[in-house]
């Protein structure tokens, strides 16, 4: 039997144009592991993404462990507040290698 | 002004994508195509342009790059209080959008090649060191404009917070000013001309097929793609309601009326480039001002500049436009 050790997993819907800036404010919180995936969709602002690569959107997946997840909401939160049009959900996830997760930022 | 400029391949292609996405067709381009035959495009273009720039006027050349800023630091300022006269919009709205139609669409700019190579147009080569110089300054003005404008709406609701948003907005000021000058598409143009400029001919000659023989079926693909982005857009056309529609069929004239007087008159063009320059001024760009314009005005509403520049002034130009702006230059030149 593998052991399995709880993590938060969150999700964040954006404008591509919009990763380096949430790239770099995940580093700053010392997260170093993202996922960014391709995405399309519509939502409430209205906004369609298209495939042609004009106006895209993408989902970065970030897998951190509790203690950190407060103060990266805190910066999310911040840039809502700019304007900034982000989607975010956090979810309840078992990862098998919890090391690769809980390294603080040196 | 003939139906028969209408008849271009290029145009035809464009027409083919608007009308594949009325009728619902299930015809979809891989993504990003778009971007990659734009890639080839400015790639080719600038290689061409900097071949036969070689052999230019260095005089010609400086004044265009002085009139592509004047034009590039103006043209924003008029959408700017244009938008904000027909009170429509919120000053940062304003802004992003009138970033976008001082800033110029190489798509609509090659359009108009194809449209007088068709002809049989002689044009100057300077309009397109212009088109490099003139992707940039609008995102600045826009940033400038923003700036003001959040100023006003602060004071007016008394934040207190403004002192740390300033310093911070200083730093991300810098940032976007290196991005808006180091934009890929002026990195691919610029550099291109370069290349273009001081490779060995004999080196150019082999390029040959890659820059000339290709460019127009390339171009033929690349409005069949757009007129398929630019349909999908056009829906959203009652989204952004009459005025701000009518916004984007008036000032690409404006600045068409503008950019043709500049090439006509202050740089003594010929009647081809004189209609470049007029392009320039009339079109807005879509694809290095969008995201410039999310990360800096993100209060701003993306389906509104986006609508206006792909929807409505793109397609505008391509057909209508371009024809029109070289109307204007005969009456100037002649």
């Amino acid at each position: 039997m593998v052991s399995l050790y709880a993590e938060k997993m969150l999700n964040i819907i954006a404008n591509d144009s919009l990763e380096e800036k949430l790239v770099c404010m995940f580093k700053k919180y010392g997260v170093n592991g993202y996922t960014v995936v391709q995405a399309r969709g519509e939502g409430s602002s209205g906004q369609v993404s298209d495939m042609s690569g004009f106006d895209a959107n993408i989902v970065v997946k970030v897998i951190l462990p509790e203690s950190k997840i407060q103060v990266i909401l805190e910066s999310i939160e911040r840039k809502i507040k700019k304007g900034y049009h982000l989607t975010v959900y956090i979810s309840d996830i078992k990862v098998i290698t919890p090391e690769k997760f809980e390294k603080t930022a040196s | 002004m003939s139906l028969s400029s209408l008849l271009l391949p290029a145009v035809l292609f464009f027409a083919l994508g608007v009308i594949a996405k009325l009728i619902k067709s299930d015809l979809r381009f891989p993504p990003d195509l778009a971007k990659v035959l734009s890639i080839y495009l400015l790639m080719a273009i600038g290689l061409h342009g900097g071949y036969e720039l070689a052999k230019a006027d260095i005089m010609i050349a400086f004044q265009s790059i002085i009139w592509a800023l004047v034009l590039g630091f103006t043209l924003p300022i008029v959408g700017y209080l244009g938008l904000v006269a027909t009170r429509k919009v919120n000053p940062l709205d304003a802004a992003a959008i009138s970033a976008h139609y001082g800033s110029v669409s190489a798509g609509t700019f090659l359009t108009a090649i194809a449209y007088l190579d068709n002809l049989s147009i002689q044009y100057e080569t300077y309009p397109l060191i212009m088109l490099a110089v003139m992707e940039s300054p609008a995102i600045v003005v826009g940033l400038i404009l923003a700036a003001k404008a959040r100023h006003t709406v602060a004071a007016r609701n008394g934040a207190t917070n403004t002192a740390s948003n300033n310093s911070n907005a200083q730093g991300d000021f810098k940032a976007m000013l290196r991005d808006a000058f180091t934009n890929g598409s002026v990195v691919i143009l610029i550099g291109s001309m370069i290349i273009g400029a001081i490779a060995q001919p004999s080196g150019m000659e082999k390029l040959k097929p890659f820059i000339d023989d290709i460019f127009m079926g390339v171009l033929c693909l690349f409005l069949f793609d757009m007129g398929m982005v630019a349909a999908r857009r056009i829906g959203d056309f009652r989204k952004v309601g009459f005025m701000l529609a009518a916004f984007g069929v008036v000032m690409p004239l404006v600045g068409g009326v503008i950019g043709v007087y500049v090439g006509a008159s202050m740089l003594d063009f010929s009647v081809g480039g004189a209609t470049l320059v007029g392009v320039l001024g009339a079109s807005a760009s879509y694809i290095a001002v969008p995201p410039a314009m999310r990360l800096a005005i993100p209060e701003a509403n993306p389906s509104f500049y986006l609508t206006l520049s792909l929807g409505i002034t793109f397609p505008f130009n391509v057909i209508v436009g371009i024809p029109l702006y070289h109307s204007m230059a005969q009456a100037i030149v002649a």
